[in-house]
């Protein structure tokens, strides 16, 4: 080949190579900016004086004075808009029969609109539902729903034969002439003054329960879920898998049956995560009854199965990455074999064990299928340790799942499911990045 | 880092000493979740000591977790089946119904889709495949996207039982797990039907007339509006009288539990 072609083809193989990486930084930054900036979301957002009662009613936080005083800041801003509702309920009342008719249904919707923006008409009976209770808690919310009351969507279906239109016309055309009318521009204008928003940062979102399945509060349940699933299958996996491998390496005698066994892991390794979710469900829980219920204990079990083949490769590679030279040095010192394994290899194999551990964990922190039947729930308290045992948790990745496709208001809550996402993506990459950093610590130590 | 080892140990010492709570674990249907979740949030404001987990996971996961004894209460959109009744006798386990609210089952179409009222029979006929496109039904030329729930789910053998008459639903029919996924995909397909709960439908998805009746309280009640069921919470055997669960299954009978069901969208049994 001539010296041109060469260089030619290096170039190509070169930019081909810088192009993939592009396409990968790319993608990467595709996925990750929404789920960064709309997960910080959660936890950073302009706040409305509903959300300060919510926090203040439901977890006793925030300054009861200035609550009060903020309180009666916004009732008094509030307070035309009853006023003028009362108005026009005195004027519907002296109005005849036949007039008051029409407006009976657009009162009613506009009542709900405005119960949607500012929570239930004070003075009122406590609504028992908890998302009644309270009005938009969040400035974008707050726009949506005043929104909601300023126009009223319709949908223009006059040609049959075309999908119809959206027609928005402002709400006030319905109470032109009435006293109502002064309320929209009055309700418009005056935002700011119901509302009272402000930047706040809700920390607490990673460790509140939350109130009425997820319309308030934070995700702590789920957090804590996670992190029990992860450990208590990193509990059963890590025993077992380096036990495992020192058993492959070391010990075993190479043959038919061990090669088999080999097989035999490398198959597990890519069974379909819900093939080992039915199969705990089936095992742990139908035939052992290893609790009464789904239970964090199934779960991990259940994790830690999917996960043991990973832990036992990656055992395996690192043991036998050990310079053989290590082990001949200590026989030749008269160590036995399992002296060599628990001083020697142990040690020296132990960053590349560890990465596989970690890597392992931030799977097992991620997946849904495995626990759908064995462990997770939609809603829960966050459990002690010993409940674990026996019962059910709500983890992040199913919760993920369960409030974009189940959640019956899913559409008021998108802010939290981005949160999950944020903190469970934030979960696996500081997994890593603490692999990462304990790799380089201990191989530091070995190279003294 | 032995610190850190010893003081975790000690934390989870401490954690272990707590009271240990009641527990109730509810699985099933998707349609009866969200009664079930505010109830269970209702009952653990007034009762701090019991845990109350939810799971949406089907009517269908609901029974056999039941007949498996590994659930307290099953969540059913449907009654239970004499083969699951069966099953359960023989795992010792005696299914009994509690009757928490009335759904209505409606068709949802986008509400771009100008087609206010279907029968039985068109909804029939869309489901089997006959009719494919909404210019059939008097709508714009569109193909139908025809959406409908897994098998597992009580929502579907409602469907099925009610509206299907033992035809089969055609094999373009998308199938999805749950009422919010239905939900979802109709509100961002504008030539898809679908049918969900009554407790599902805002004003992203448009609720149609079947045999010129709108699905409401009313109309549900008297049995005018043709696709109705009960919603269905069993337990094994009748709880214990003042138990935690017999509380539980009785909450849709207070003023309280009404008001839940009817704000949720469902239509209470009750009527203070």
């Amino acid at each position: 080949m001539r010296l041109e072609t060469r260089r030619l083809l290096d170039r190509a193989f070169s930019s081909l190579g810088l192009i993939a990486i592009g396409v990968m930084a790319l993608a990467l930054v595709v996925i990750l900016t929404p789920i960064i900036v709309r997960g910080s979301g959660a936890f950073i957002f302009r706040s409305t004086i509903e959300h300060r009662k919510v926090m203040f009613d439901q977890w006793d936080r925030g300054n009861a004075g200035r609550l009060e005083t903020a309180k009666a800041e916004v009732a008094a801003a509030r307070q035309p808009v009853y006023d003028m509702l009362a108005a026009f309920n005195t004027e519907l009342d002296a109005m005849p029969r036949a007039d008051r008719k029409p407006y009976k249904q657009s009162l009613r919707d506009l009542e709900k609109a405005l119960a949607g923006l500012l929570g239930p008409v004070p003075g009122e009976r406590t609504p028992v539902l908890i998302r009644q209770q309270y009005g938009a808690t969040r400035w974008d919310r707050t726009q949506i729903k005043l929104d909601d009351v300023l126009t009223t969507e319709e949908w223009d279906y006059s040609d049959p034969t075309a999908l119809g239109k959206l027609v928005r016309t402002p709400r006030v055309e319905q109470f032109r002439g009435t006293k109502l009318e002064p309320l929209f521009p009055y309700v418009e204008q005056n935002i700011k003054a119901m509302m009272q928003p402000r930047w706040t940062c809700y920390w607490q979102f990673l460790f509140d329960t939350s109130k009425d399945s997820h319309i308030f509060g934070g995700i702590g349940p789920e957090v804590l879920g996670t992190i029990y699933l992860t450990l208590g299958a990193m509990f059963f996996a890590i025993p077992m898998g380096v036990i495992a491998a020192i058993y492959l390496c070391e010990y075993a005698r190479e043959g038919r049956v061990i090669s088999f066994l080999r097989i035999c892991i490398s198959t597990l390794a890519g069974v379909p995560s819900i093939v080992f979710g039915l199969f705990g469900l089936a095992f742990f829980l139908n035939t052992i009854h290893i609790s009464d219920s789904k239970s964090v204990l199934a779960g991990a079990l259940t994790l830690s199965l999917l996960v043991l083949p990973t832990v036992i490769r990656a055992s395996e590679e690192a043991i036998l990455a050990v310079p053989r030279a290590y082990k001949e040095a200590a026989m030749s010192l008269g160590a036995g074999r399992w002296r060599t394994v628990m001083t020697v290899i142990l040690p020296a194999a132990l960053p590349g064990i560890l990465t596989g551990v970690v890597i392992s964990m931030g799977r097992a922190a991620g997946e849904t299928a495995p626990i759908i039947f064995t462990a997770a729930v939609s809603v829960g308290r966050p459990l002690l340790p010993l409940e674990a045992l026996s019962q059910p948790t709500p983890a992040l990745s199913w919760n993920i799942y369960n409030l974009c496709t189940e959640h019956e208001a899913v559409d008021e809550i998108r802010h939290v499911q981005y949160g999950m996402v944020f903190t469970l993506v934030a979960v696996v990459l500081l997994l890593n990045v603490f692999a990462i950093i304990m790799r380089a610590r201990i191989s530091k130590k070995l190279r003294g | 880092m032995k610190k850190a080892i010893l003081s975790a140990a000690m934390m989870t010492a401490i954690a272990c000493t707590a009271v240990a709570e009641q527990t109730i674990t509810i699985d099933g249907s998707t349609t009866v979740g969200p009664i079930a979740k505010a109830f269970a949030e209702y009952f653990m404001a007034a009762r701090p000591d019991v845990n109350i987990t939810v799971s949406e996971s089907g009517s269908g996961n609901g029974a056999k977790s039941l007949m498996n004894g590994v659930c307290d209460v099953a969540n059913l959109s449907r009654p239970m089946k004499s083969t699951e009744f069966k099953a359960a006798a023989g795992n010792d386990i005696q299914p009994v119904a509690h009757v928490v609210a009335l759904d209505g089952l409606p068709i949802l179409v986008h509400p771009q889709n100008p087609i206010q009222d279907l029968t039985i029979d068109q909804i029939r006929k869309i489901y089997t495949g006959e009719i494919t496109n909404w210019k059939e039904v008097g709508g714009p030329n569109l193909g139908i996207v025809v959406i409908t729930r897994d098998t597992n789910s009580g929502t579907y053998e409602t469907f099925e039982g009610l509206v299907m008459s033992k035809q089969k639903i055609t094999e373009k029919a998308e199938y999805v797990g749950s009422n919010g996924a239905i939900r979802q995909r109709v509100q961002t397909t504008p030539a898809a039907i679908g049918y969900a709960g009554l407790g599902f439908v805002d004003k992203t998805v448009k609720a149609l007339k079947v045999n010129g009746v709108y699905p409401s309280a009313a109309t549900v009640r008297t049995g005018e509006y043709a696709i109705a069921r009960p919603l269905f919470m069993y337990t094994n055997g009748y709880p214990k009288l003042g138990s935690a669960v017999y509380q539980f299954v009785t909450l849709y009978l207070t003023e309280d539990g009404q008001e839940m069901v009817e704000e949720i969208g469902f239509i209470p049994v009750t009527s203070y």
